[in-house]
């Protein structure tokens, strides 16, 4: 394809995109207004956009609060997990024996587990930094254990035959072969992460997006609660479209594709 | 003056549940200084299992031994070039970090690397390919870039496991040509495992000939031709001649093979 074609094609689906979106708030705007009554449970776009204006100076630094929290404990899941998966590719015997205990302490509900951090780490950041790394860390490893083992044998052998040891073997081949395996558990994990850094907060905090979403849920401002909603959606589509460009820039061959 | 490669009984049995499987039986070859021997056998006769002994990826039988210029090899790990049948090129690589992956793992710097590639790159068929990425050239290229990145790696020895195995057999015939030529301006001990006669005698200053497993020495002939050689060499009498006899050679090994499959089957 030719790239006056490539853009005429991009030009179309954000064309595409753009009128979807109006379509469904503009649907939403008619429902509510002839439907929704005095009070609706679910206000009006144009309401919560108001109030978006509004506050904007408290949503901003709320978000700016959540996804602090969220990156910290990301940038740590993804330095501790890639480093695990790096000694348990190392040694089968080590994750044969230790991989059921980091099963096991993964199925422990994030909620139950959640009160004994915030007693462990206080109301600040870093019980919301703890959670959203305990969130995310686990199925990096798992991804990067099983990238790091998806190597091809006789491209091991080829780089042995060259003298190659264990840290160029590595380096050289099985760190960009997990690389693929690596961004799709981070692209996860964006998720994960914010939801470690939200539930932290419902927990024990007096700032952040969680925190705005529980008063307002308290004092029955749903219009409040929605605009936490939706900074919490800005929050996480910003999130993962970092990612995104990040793989982009760092995957430039043509990789198997493991995108579900 | 002592053999560049000598192997000295070398033999592999692998242990399975039920019992002991024999590939190679114990080998005795000398390769000299310079020498391109082929080697070609029947499918399953092991010829891969003796060139991961010799490339230092398999341990021989307790009893065998390898040795580089009359000196036994403890480990031939990082002293031995090897060429694998597929190319394995990283498709993270262009075409000149790929070539060059061998030095940079000897511990030549990459600047240094890079410039000896660019050297010899268009004596491969590669010129103006260096910053290609493997994704976007043919088979034949692809394995050229192998080739390269095997001839890049300083080793005197190189061993090639039917390199052109895997391509068409007008590609084919052109770069085993054009081998032929790369082998005479750089002079190297060349191991060549190949199932295509023609190829092995076309190529070889010797062929050898493997039993059906296990593995061992059937026939060794010298191939007398006149370097350089041309494709027409391959209709000579004397090129004839030679590839009946290797042919009859490995017939009956293939037989032998297939006879002892079916004594091996269960009755019924």
């Amino acid at each position: 394809m030719t790239r006056a074609a490539r853009r005429r094609r991009a030009v179309a689906s954000v064309a595409v995109q753009a009128m979807a979106l109006v379509a469904f708030l503009g649907a939403w705007e008619v429902l509510v207004r002839l439907f929704g009554g005095p009070k609706p449970i679910v206000p009006a776009p144009s309401v919560i956009a108001a109030e978006i204006v509004e506050i904007r100076g408290l949503l901003l630094s709320s978000g700016a609060y959540t996804l602090a929290s969220a990156v910290e404990g990301y940038v740590l899941a993804l330095v501790v997990g890639v480093a695990l998966a790096v000694v348990f590719e190392s040694s089968p015997a080590l994750q044969r024996g230790l991989f059921p205990f980091f099963v096991a302490s993964q199925a422990v509900p994030i909620i139950a587990f959640s009160a004994v951090v915030i007693l462990w780490f206080g109301n600040g950041p870093l019980s919301k930094v703890a959670i959203a790394f305990y969130l995310s860390f686990f199925p990096v490893t798992v991804s990067v254990v099983k990238g790091l083992q998806s190597c091809d044998p006789m491209s091991v052998a080829l780089l042995r035959t060259f003298g190659a040891g264990r840290l160029q073997l590595l380096w050289k081949l099985r760190m960009p072969v997990m690389l693929p395996f690596l961004f799709v558990a981070l692209r996860v994990a964006t998720t994960t992460a914010l939801i470690g850094a939200i539930v932290g907060e419902w927990f024990g905090d007096n700032r952040g997006v969680g925190t705005l979403i529980l008063q307002s849920l308290y004092a029955e401002d749903t219009v409040r609660l929605w605009c936490g909603i939706v900074a919490c959606a800005i929050i996480g589509a910003l999130f993962y479209l970092v990612v995104v460009l990040l793989e982009r820039w760092l995957l430039w061959w043509p990789a198997p594709a493991l995108d579900a | 003056m002592a053999d560049k490669l000598t192997l000295r009984r070398i033999a592999k049995t692998f242990e399975v549940d039920s019992g002991r499987v024999a590939v190679l039986e114990p080998f005795d070859l000398g390769v000299a200084d310079g020498e391109f021997v082929t080697i070609v056998g029947p499918s399953g006769c092991g010829k891969s299992t003796l060139f991961n002994i010799v490339a230092g990826l398999l341990p021989p039988d307790p009893g065998g031994s390898l040795l580089i210029d009359g000196r036994p090899a403890a480990s031939t790990l990082g002293r031995i070039g090897y060429m694998p049948q597929r190319d394995l090129l990283f498709p993270w690589r262009t075409v000149l970090d790929n070539a060059v992956i061998g030095l940079e793992i000897q511990g030549v710097p990459r600047a240094e690397a890079r410039r000896r590639a660019l050297d010899v790159i268009g004596q491969f068929g590669l010129d103006g390919f260096a910053d290609y990425y493997p994704f976007a050239l043919s088979g034949g290229m692809k394995q050229r870039v192998a080739l390269l990145r095997t001839f890049l790696f300083e080793s005197e020895i190189m061993l090639l496991d039917e390199p052109f195995g895997a391509l068409d057999a007008l590609t084919r015939s052109i770069l085993q040509e054009w081998l032929a030529d790369v082998c005479a301006k750089h002079r190297r001990t060349i191991v060549f495992i190949t199932h295509d006669v023609e190829e092995a005698i076309f190529l070889g200053d010797r062929v050898i000939v493997m039993t059906a497993r296990p593995g061992r020495l059937k026939l060794e002939v010298a191939v007398g031709l006149e370097r350089p050689r041309v494709p027409a060499v391959v209709t000579s009498a004397p090129f004839v001649a030679l590839k009946a006899q290797i042919l009859d050679a490995i017939r009956e090994e293939s037989l032998r093979s297939f006879a002892a499959l079916r004594t091996e089957a269960p009755p019924g």
